[in-house]
């Protein structure tokens, strides 16, 4: 069964970008990402499902049932994690979470704690007085505490220190264990990577493509850097599946696709003074993965 | 939908505290002036009618009587509308466009909760702060009032009568705010766009006071609605105008929640 669909989701503004014809569907107990860089449409995409604003044409379905007409009732199922958290002012955190949990017709208080303390989130400080991170944690909270179906986070980890990164990857993995369907969106690639089972790439408003994880990193790009004690010429590079290759004085540079093997060997066979093997940014793994098929 | 309610009530906590307090400096101020001139005695009423007919309606005498205590209190009157309307159309305006202005719309509408029914919420709440309001401006001017009378009349009545004037012209500011915050793109602007449209209407009274010409343009400035001087005067509320703002009031209010429910959140 499908917990979102959507269906051709399209919403205009006058002239910023929108998305225009966004389908893809998620599938019940799947982690699936959404992932694109800032400004291509995910937080458009996330808040016309969650009906904050409304599609110029298409719809889409949660748990079934249209997002727009039903949304009152599809939110008891959902817990949504926005990309800048802001709450009241002169609330302490423990209020907020009370006053999240009293939409919910359920008692979550046990979960609440269970949450703060996993997190280490101190429950009587004002939210004021929190550091970005801390409000982060706030806003997990407050979002997973009536353990919801469906879990949508936008950026969910800007902010957070990487341990804590490592806790919520964790809660999240647990939540989905339990049942929970998880919409992740993000722009960093390797965050993605770490969780999702799918992803749907999306670009300039449209979604490139839905990708299982698996299929993604078999044609994962890798970025190297190397600087040499002799001059190379950049030939000595020329195989399969190397591209953009560049030197600069000692220094060379291109991306690679392929058996990550067969291009350490070929390293090997020179002396290096520095290697740098690094995950190309989204914006690279773009050109190089759907300049073709364009 | 009541967790909602009680949150605002309890934001609002602070505001109406500090909005009650202006309203007793405003009155206790305002009428220790009448102690004053009194003992002038009828000269102050000369004093009035010799000053120029524009000055005569900034004040807001018109015709009321400055030597007893309820045509003193009439002037008061004019300017309690003021502060009270004022407080109305931000009330309404804020208490719409904050959870965008804030950006907690992200946290609020996101809840198992409907657009109407956060609006409805947030409309009670407000209708118990002017409640308080009024109650709080009706108390105070009693107690003035009584203490500066040294006549036999007791003016509750009259006093209670502006005070419906009042609480239906509040009710009309706030449905105008909560109309203005709903419908707009940007929400922010709300209260001063409706704070601009209450000073306009306010000034087009002072305008129709100045030039009899233009009584008919009335019915444009709830300000002309319920006048302290008609009203303490002896011929009570006009049917005519009751009727516009109850008309008023219920289209703002469907208006709001229409609006609302409509447009997209701006976040």
């Amino acid at each position: 069964m499908n917990v979102i669909e959507s269906n051709q989701l399209t919403k205009v503004y006058g002239k910023a970008r929108g998305i225009s014809n966004v389908t893809f569907s998620v599938r019940e107990g799947e982690i699936f990402g959404f992932i694109g860089p800032n400004g291509a449409g995910k937080s458009t995409t996330i808040r016309t499902l969650l009906a904050l604003i409304y599609p110029t044409s298409g719809s889409a379905t949660i748990f079934g049932k249209d997002c727009i007409k039903h949304a009152p009732e599809i939110k008891k199922e959902i817990g949504y994690l926005p990309s800048e958290v802001f709450y009241y002012d002169n609330m302490k955190v423990i209020d907020l979470l009370k006053y999240s949990a009293s939409f919910y017709k359920k008692d979550c208080t046990k979960r609440m704690k269970e949450l703060a303390d996993a997190l280490n989130l101190d429950l009587s400080k004002k939210i004021d007085d929190l550091s970005l991170g801390n409000k982060k944690k706030v806003g997990i909270v407050q979002g997973l505490l009536h353990e919801p179906k469906l879990i949508i986070l936008d950026e969910p980890t800007s902010g957070l220190d990487p341990l804590m990164q490592q806790k919520f990857f964790e809660l999240l993995k647990e939540e989905n264990k339990k049942g929970a369907t998880i919409l992740f969106s993000s722009h960093i690639l390797s965050e993605v990577q770490k969780l999702c089972d799918r992803v749907a790439i999306i670009k300039e408003g449209e979604i490139v493509k839905v990708e299982t994880m698996s299929a993604l990193t078999e044609n994962s790009y890798k970025k190297f850097r190397l600087e040499t004690i002799n001059e190379v010429s950049p030939d000595f590079f020329k195989l399969e599946g190397v591209t953009d290759i560049t030197r600069k004085e000692k220094t060379l540079s291109f991306i690679y696709k392929g058996n990550i093997n067969t291009i350490i060997t070929k390293i090997a066979e020179i002396p290096l003074k520095n290697l740098w093997v690094e995950e190309p940014t989204l914006e690279e793994i773009f050109m190089h993965y759907y300049e073709k098929e364009e | 939908m009541v967790n909602v309610f009680l949150r605002e009530l309890k934001a609002l906590r602070k505001s109406l505290v500090i909005w009650c307090i202006g309203i007793l400096a405003m009155v206790a101020g305002g009428m220790s002036k009448y102690g004053a001139t009194e003992s002038a005695g009828q000269s102050i009423n000369e004093l009035m009618v010799s000053m120029p007919k524009a000055l005569q309606a900034i004040m807001g005498t018109g015709s009321l009587d400055l030597t007893t205590v309820s045509g003193y209190y009439g002037i008061l009157f004019l300017y309690l509308i003021v502060m009270t309307t004022i407080h109305a159309v931000m009330l309404g305006a804020n208490i719409v466009s904050k959870e965008e202005r804030d950006k907690t719309a992200e946290f609020l509408l996101v809840k198992p909760i409907s657009r109407k029914q956060v609006i409805f919420s947030k409309w009670m709440a407000s209708l118990v702060a002017i409640i308080v309001i009024n109650l709080v401006t009706f108390l105070i001017s009693h107690i003035m009032v009584d203490y500066y009378n040294k006549t036999d009349d007791s003016y509750l009545i009259d006093i209670a009568e502006l005070m419906g004037g009042m609480f239906i012209l509040q009710l009309l500011f706030l449905c105008l705010g909560t109309s203005i915050a709903a419908s707009m793109k940007h929400p922010k602007r709300a209260a001063s766009i409706s704070t601009a449209v209450l000073l306009i209407t306010f000034f087009l009274s002072m305008v129709i006071d100045l030039n009899e010409n233009l009584e008919i343009l009335s019915v444009f400035t709830p300000f002309k609605y319920f006048e302290a001087k008609d009203i303490i005067g002896g011929t009570g509320y006009e049917a005519l105008y009751i009727m516009l703002s109850i008309i008023l009031v219920v289209v703002l209010t469907i208006y709001t929640f229409i609006a609302y429910e409509k447009r997209d959140l701006h976040i």
